[in-house]
């Protein structure tokens, strides 16, 4: 039992230094300027965890805005209107296979025609 | 018997008897023996003429009805004939699209720039601009490829057929022969027939092709003048570049080959796996290095489908053969509809893991090597290979030659990977993908925890 308790206090700790290291990390890539990522692997970490760490922040309005209600954010909005705009491409195409369509057999009728007259 | 059922008749006789002289007869080991069959096969249809070598070319993408050898050695093919004369072609195109091509183009060349056994194609300019499908508008006086079925060939391939369906039906009757299923065979194969000598169809294929690449500027796809289109004739852009015999000029010019055979090699990944729908018969002649450096596709005349279920198994696939795990790419597989007998499973994987490390684990990669053994391993097993698998495997190879012929050290295991590893990534990251597995796995993880 006891050993399993010191696993699991283990684990906390971890949990929490990594947690700790986190939050620092963030702190630190918020504060690089772009083109700072590429100057070592350091500051390419400090910046992803800024950057993971502003999707997150965006990522929880959003749930909490979907669970109220409200209108949707900057993000969420952005794929809709990609989807919008796929669909729309896909109909659009759907369309104009379509006029493909109806102008190869106008010819085939024409050229009937042009074959009876003959 | 008929005259042309007594020719046949007389040319599958003589290639049976050199088959047979080639294997010794019967007394050399077998792969000897299927490859003198397989290239006997590969005479006699070219003897034959059309309905014969488009079956050949048809039966090259479908390893699941014959044997590699004999995919291997039918896409050699040659498809070379002679020229129909012009006037021939003109009534053709007077009768389909209603008057003759001086009337309908700004110009029309009497001499054709391409002939096979169905069609020969012939270059002309635009009389009026057309606006394609896409969107693109093509100038008056820009270049197109006519594209015109030679007369004949469809009556030439009904009698041909007429024959054929005779002696399926008689070999129906025999139990050796019964168990290929050679009616339904000739029947599947008449319906790819009849798909190919439709110009529409291959037409919307490369439509529907340019769409989905539409967001690639290295991919060029033909427009099809569908004004100018018919069931057999076919007019759409011309690609002006550099055969894939030619591209040392193309690098003269300034080409990267490298980049392009990597970056097709992609292509060919996303037409799988994202859209569902690919070329199947990417050979060298039906790709073309643009003037400004794209991939110009064309003949779009035999497409392999996948289903969403079926995209996500290949994508597994791959990348399981990609990282030498023969467990995996077999249980992907079974996806794909590939029955494994308990039996025969351990040999198989045990099979397929030296297959991986004698082709795949070396640099580059031999995709094609890998692939003939393993067809070979099923076929040893008695293992039916389902109709989709069969030829994507198959376009897979051809996929590996182009590139290879594009830059000889490209390899296609590597130059895949990052395409469909990402692909399996989010795959697994699909949040309804994370509901369904993450139970079973914190369960497993607690399991080995509390052990």
């Amino acid at each position: 039992m006891r050993d399993v308790l010191r696993f699991l206090a283990a684990w906390a700790l971890v949990h929490e230094s990594a947690d700790e290291g986190w939050r620092a990390a963030v702190t630190r890539g918020a504060g690089l300027s772009p083109g700072d990522l590429e100057r070592g692997p350091d500051d390419f970490v400090d910046g992803l965890a800024a950057l993971v760490d502003a999707e997150k922040e965006r990522l929880k309005r959003e749930l909490a805005a979907d669970g109220a209600g409200v209108a949707p954010t900057e993000g969420a909005s952005d794929r809709r209107d990609a989807d919008l705009t796929a669909a729309l491409e896909a109909v659009r195409f759907d369309l104009a296979e379509l006029r493909g369509r109806i102008e190869s057999l106008q010819t085939s009728v024409d050229a009937l025609h042009a074959e009876r007259d003959d | 018997m008929s005259a042309r059922g007594r020719a046949i008749a007389a040319v599958a006789l003589r290639s049976g008897a050199s088959a047979a002289w080639r294997s010794g007869l019967g007394l050399r080991p077998r792969a000897e023996r299927r490859r003198a069959v397989a290239r006997a096969l590969r005479l006699a249809c070219e003897a034959l003429g059309p309905t014969f070598i488009k079956l050949g070319q048809l039966a090259s993408v479908r390893p699941d009805l014959v044997t590699p050898e004999m995919v291997f050695e039918l896409e050699r093919l040659q498809d070379r004939v002679p020229a129909v004369p012009v006037d021939a072609i003109r009534d053709v195109i007077r009768r389909e699209l209603g008057a003759a091509p001086e009337h309908l183009f700004a110009s029309f060349d009497p001499e054709p720039i391409a002939t096979a056994s169905i069609a020969q194609v012939h270059e002309a300019t635009l009389a009026a601009p057309y606006r394609s499908v896409n969107g693109r508008l093509l100038g008056a006086g820009a270049r197109v490829a006519v594209k015109v079925v030679r007369p004949g060939v469809a009556r030439l391939i009904a009698d041909d057929l007429a024959v054929a369906r005779r002696w399926a039906e008689r070999a129906e009757r025999m139990r050796w022969l019964a168990r290929w299923g050679p009616n339904a065979l000739l029947r599947e194969f008449e319906s790819s027939l009849a798909r190919e000598l439709d110009l529409r169809v291959e037409g919307r294929v490369g439509d529907r092709f340019a769409f989905d690449f539409a967001d690639d500027p290295l991919v060029m796809v033909p427009a099809v003048v569908w004004t100018h289109t018919t069931r057999s004739v076919l007019t759409s852009e011309f690609v002006d570049g550099w055969l894939l015999s030619e591209l040392g000029e193309a690098e003269r010019a300034g080409i990267d080959a490298r980049a392009l055979a990597t970056h097709g090699a992609e292509v060919f990944m996303r037409q799988v796996l994202v859209f569902g729908r690919y070329h199947a018969d990417l050979h060298p002649a039906n790709l073309i290095v643009t003037r400004d450096g794209r991939i110009g596709y064309i003949d779009f005349g035999i497409a392999g489908r996948t289903t969403p279920p079926q995209r996500q198994a290949i994508a597994q696939v791959l990348v399981a053969t990609a990282y030498g795990d023969a467990d995996r790419a077999l249980r992907a597989s079974r996806a794909l509809g590939l029955e494994v007998p308990e039996a025969v499973e351990p040999a198989l994987r045990r099979g397929v893991a030296r297959l991986m490390r004698a082709h795949l684990a070396r640099s580059p990669a031999d995709v094609r090597g890998f692939v003939t053994g393993f067809l070979g391993l099923l076929a040893e097993h008695r293992i039916a290979i389902p109709e989709g698998y069969g030829m994507l495997v198959k376009a897979l190879v051809t996929v590996e030659g182009v590139a290879r012929a594009i830059d000889p050290d490209i390899d296609l295991i590597e130059a895949s990977k990052p395409f469909t590893t990402r692909l399996v990534a989010e795959q697994l990251l699909r949040p309804e993908r994370l509901r369904e597995r993450l139970p079973a796995a914190l369960r497993a993880a607690l399991a080995e925890l509390m052990a």
